[in-house]
């Protein structure tokens, strides 16, 4: 059990803080693939 | 530089100190000094690691390595958010749970003293070297681009920092790094700005994108594969390299460099800690790609304006005076007419609007071509003994762009924003090395019984100590030759691995134990000195950045391998 003070914000779980990062760098690697084909 | 130009440089300087030694007053003990009495929120701790990891070199190197070799070395930072989790998940909660002040106090509970003095000491040995080249690599080229003295630069580029490092420890170095981070990135969006202004009207911020497409800048993902269809292991930056091989760098770095753990370590709660590195996992590839974006568009505005034969000035001043000049005479005149061209064909795809046609993208790739040959030409010549010179001209081509283009006052800024981006990563080394001299040698080895008092006065006088060790480093850097950037890199690469390694050790294989992970450490770093070397001498062919991972996977499974074979009999008597 987390105290008051290990508690993540906004979500419930330090889990989906974790994918939500993971998740970003994907979609910034799609993005930048895109970017790549579209500018060369 | 005009006379407004230094002011605007003695004043933001002046502040910075001022502000440091504004902010030095902190509680007199280990906790305080090196920890900030453990009070920061996670935006402090996300500007301190964000601080401490760039450089000046960061914001000179990457829009010149934009420049010439586009925008791929992005993924280099691909790793870095997924090594944040895992040092959110396994690293993070340790250290702040036993408040340890080192990350290497964890290896002696965990393992032995003997494992926590080698690691604290390869620790020390990488961190203090690097950050003396950390000093003389942005010395160097204000000191070549201005006529500075060298041996004074440095000493104002690694001296003046020791002044509230030494006196306000973590809380300065922590307060001076979110102001400098503020006035860096406002700085370098102003001179995105002014790129894209001083562009030949007609031409916006996605024609300079599609002039820098044109000639291959904006590679942002590439694979690394070559033509024949094999992997390319030399090749630094590409997908799968910047993942893996970024991901055990980065969390090496994150995981068990004293200058990130002392970062993170002064967060007021674990969620603060966690907060600020998932963030910095969040903002830092953007902010990569932003500053390397930034060099492509100085590379679209040198094709509308004439670019120089070679960014370094001071270079071919020496070339002039060499047995070489007639040569440098012919290459320049070659280079002129090209140029010429080159600004002629622009000038029509001016007028004509729209995309760039595949016959005026062959024309421009065919005068680039030309140009980069006469450069390279050039290059030849600096590299003569009989001239001596620096050949690598990529770190002086954003501020050359700075020197010769930005408005008065602007160009002052941008050259404090050299320097207080060195001093934020100095600055935290400095901290770094002094609280790991004081906490795993000094307590440890020389004085074991010392008070918070004198604890607190050994920690000011190391901090002034390393300062003054890096500085000397600094001074004798130029025997290093002339890839600074990867020599700092080189260096924690054949450290980081191994270190890494007894930390993962430590965290996912409970059964093995100290005697097995000294050995390991000890053989694993003498496989990747070879491995460095033999890539050194043509031997075998692999990128810096793998040494991280082999170090780390060969000190894994070497201490597995030890421990179950040799160090897990039972004694003698045990087994009758």
């Amino acid at each position: 059990m987390l105290t008051p003070e290990e508690r993540p914000p906004i979500f419930k779980s330090w889990n989906t803080w974790y994918i939500l990062v993971a998740l970003a760098l994907a979609l910034q690697i799609v993005l930048f693939i895109y970017f790549t084909k579209y500018f060369s | 530089m005009s006379y407004f130009d230094w002011a605007i440089l003695v004043i933001t300087l002046a502040g910075i100190i001022f502000y440091g030694i504004y902010k030095s007053r902190t509680t007199r003990n280990l906790d305080g000094y090196f920890l900030s009495n453990r009070e920061m929120p996670w935006y402090m701790v996300l500007f301190s690691v964000m601080g401490t990891q760039a450089s000046a070199i960061t914001f000179l190197s990457a829009p010149g390595q934009a420049y010439t070799d586009g925008m791929r070395f992005v993924q280099y930072y691909f790793g870095l958010p997924l090594a944040m989790i895992v040092v959110c998940i396994s690293f993070v909660p340790i250290f702040r749970n036993a408040k340890f002040y080192t990350a290497y106090e964890f290896l002696e509970k965990r393992f032995d003293l003997k494992t926590r003095t080698l690691t604290s000491f390869l620790f020390l040995l990488q961190r203090g070297l690097s950050t003396g080249i950390s000093i003389y690599a942005p010395a160097i080229i204000l000191s070549s681009l201005l006529g500075w003295n060298i041996y004074w630069t440095n000493i104002f580029m690694g001296g003046l920092l020791i002044i509230y490092t030494a006196l306000g420890g973590a809380r300065s170095v922590a307060y001076t790094q979110q102001l400098q981070i503020v006035i860096i990135f406002a700085s370098m969006f102003m001179a995105g700005y002014l790129v894209v202004k001083y562009l030949p009207e007609g031409v916006g911020f996605f024609d300079a994108l599609k002039v820098g497409g044109a000639m291959g800048k904006t590679n942002v993902i590439t694979t690394g594969i070559k033509p024949d269809g094999g992997f390319d292991w030399r090749d630094k930056y590409n997908l799968l390299s910047g993942i893996i091989g970024g991901f055990f760098l980065a969390l090496s770095y994150f995981g068990t460099d004293q200058s990130q753990v002392g970062r993170y370590l002064t967060a007021r709660s674990l969620r603060e800690s966690r907060m600020g590195l998932l963030m910095n996992g969040l903002v830092k590839v953007p902010m990569q790609f932003l500053i390397l974006l930034l060099g492509v568009l100085i590379f679209a505005f040198y094709q509308y304006h004439n670019a120089p034969l070679f960014f370094n000035q001071s270079e071919i001043s020496k070339v002039h005076n060499s047995p070489y000049g007639d040569s440098l005479r012919s290459v320049q005149q070659a280079y002129d007419r090209v140029d010429e061209q080159k600004k002629e064909l622009m000038q029509s795809l001016v007028v004509q609007k729209g995309d760039i046609s595949a016959a005026d993208k062959a024309r421009l790739a065919a005068i680039n071509y030309q140009r980069d040959s006469l450069r390279t030409v050039f290059k030849s010549i600096i590299a003569k003994p009989e001239v001596g010179g620096d050949s690598n001209d990529a770190n002086y081509i954003f501020l050359r762009f700075v020197l010769d283009y930005l408005p008065k006052g602007l160009i002052g800024l941008l050259i404090a924003v050299i320097f207080i981006s060195s001093w934020g990563s100095i600055a935290a080394a400095l901290n770094s090395l002094a609280s790991t001299t004081i906490v795993d040698i000094h307590k440890k080895f020389i004085n074991k019984n010392m008070d918070e008092k004198a604890d607190y006065a050994a920690s000011r006088w190391y901090t002034v100590a390393w300062g003054i060790f890096c500085i000397i480093v600094a001074q004798f850097a130029y025997n290093l030759g002339n890839s600074l950037i990867e020599a700092v890199n080189i260096l924690g690469s054949l450290f980081y691995g191994v270190i890494l390694g007894v930390f993962l050790i430590a965290f996912f294989a409970k059964p093995v134990k100290g005697t097995a992970v000294f050995l390991s450490a000890l053989l694993g770093e003498c496989v990747v000195l070879t491995l460095f070397l033999l890539n050194e001498h043509n031997i075998i062919d692999l990128g810096f950045l793998w040494l991280n991972a082999v170090g780390a996977i060969v000190v894994f499974s070497l201490g597995w391998l030890l421990q179950l074979t040799f160090l897990n009999r039972k004694p003698f008597s045990a087994r009758i």
